[in-house]
């Protein structure tokens, strides 16, 4: 069976070309606009790894993997952060808030897929 | 790359940020402080008497900013050309990035994605028979704006000759000058892409 991932970015360019890059890998995508959306979209789904962006609004990537970890569905779940950042700062708080990696954009279709097997494995 | 925190923190961040800072020259005027950015580059200020400059052949120059935040920038790119084995993506994601750069450096300081405006320059025809790059480049700007929701206000695109462009980030004016002579263009400008190493490898925690 297919591998499903999630996807949460605000850019719809972003959300089109991950969707592109994901589905010919053979994966199931699901989508979210931002962090709110994508808290919404996990109450029905599960997927096998999660990729978010940091900077959204109304709730950033860091709030939005906070909300995922605090959920026992999806405490496990591999969170792999895809980002035009590149701080330790940021990269810190991303991985207190329970990111599993971290990916800087922009980001190379084979790469991702690798990285998403990696963690998924 | 992306500057946040408090005003010395940003100043830090720029100083560091060797890849940026190589693609941009910062002089002070009579007027105000002047800084030119060249193919890959990319400047963001709040300050009223800065202005932004750049020459453009087929390359895009994206002019943004939040009127209400009193931010703005502008970045110069140019899609390297579809590699016939890979598609057109490869292509297209350089120009993503580059439009994701400035706007999150927008964001950063203050501005709000709904707010933002733009003007676009740029995309001309340089060379007559070959295929038209500025064109490609204009159109990807267009469709980039479109999709993301970001008003396109105004600016110039296309022709067939190369642009002087300055941009003052506060108050949005913008001013262009068409070049006669298309190699001053191509001097001040190389066409290799900005290199974007060490992108999309995984770091895991």
């Amino acid at each position: 069976m297919s591998k499903t991932i999630l996807t949460v970015d605000d850019s719809r360019t972003m959300r089109d070309m991950l969707r592109l890059a994901l589905q010919e890998a053979g994966f199931t995508v699901i989508q979210a606009e931002d962090g709110v959306h994508g808290l919404e979209v996990l109450q029905g789904e599960r997927p096998d790894v999660i990729i978010t962006d940091i900077n959204m609004p109304r709730m950033d990537g860091y709030g939005f993997m906070k909300g995922v970890r605090g959920d026992p569905q999806h405490r496990a779940t591999p969170i792999l952060v895809l980002t035009t950042e590149s701080s330790l700062e940021k990269k810190l708080l991303a991985r207190d808030a329970g990111a599993t990696g971290w990916i800087v954009k922009p980001f190379v279709p084979e790469k991702l897929v690798d990285a998403i097997n990696r963690v998924a494995a | 790359m992306i500057r946040t925190g408090s005003l010395a923190e940003r100043r830090a961040a720029r100083l560091t940020d060797g890849d940026a800072a190589a693609r941009q020259i910062r002089r002070s005027t009579a007027d105000g402080e002047l800084v030119n950015i060249v193919q890959g580059g990319q400047f963001v200020s709040e300050d009223p008497d800065l202005v932004i400059a750049t020459l453009l052949g087929s390359c895009v120059a994206a002019c943004l900013r939040d009127p209400v935040a009193g931010v703005g920038g502008m970045n110069h790119f140019l899609l390297p050309g579809a590699d016939p084995a890979r598609g057109d993506s490869e292509n297209i994601s350089i120009g993503v990035h580059a439009m994701e750069l400035l706007v999150n450096a927008l964001l950063a300081h203050g501005a709000r994605r709904e707010r933002i405006e733009a003007k676009l320059f740029g995309g001309a025809r340089m060379m007559a028979g070959l295929s038209d790059i500025g064109d490609r480049n204009a159109r990807f700007a267009e469709d980039f704006l479109k999709r993301e929701g970001i008003q396109h206000v105004g600016g110039s695109l296309r022709g067939d000759s190369g642009r002087r462009v300055q941009f003052w980030p506060v108050s949005g004016r913008a001013r262009q000058v068409f070049l006669a002579d298309a190699s001053i263009v191509r001097e001040a400008a190389p066409v290799a892409p900005a290199k974007v190493e060490p992108a999309g490898d995984l770091e895991l925690f």
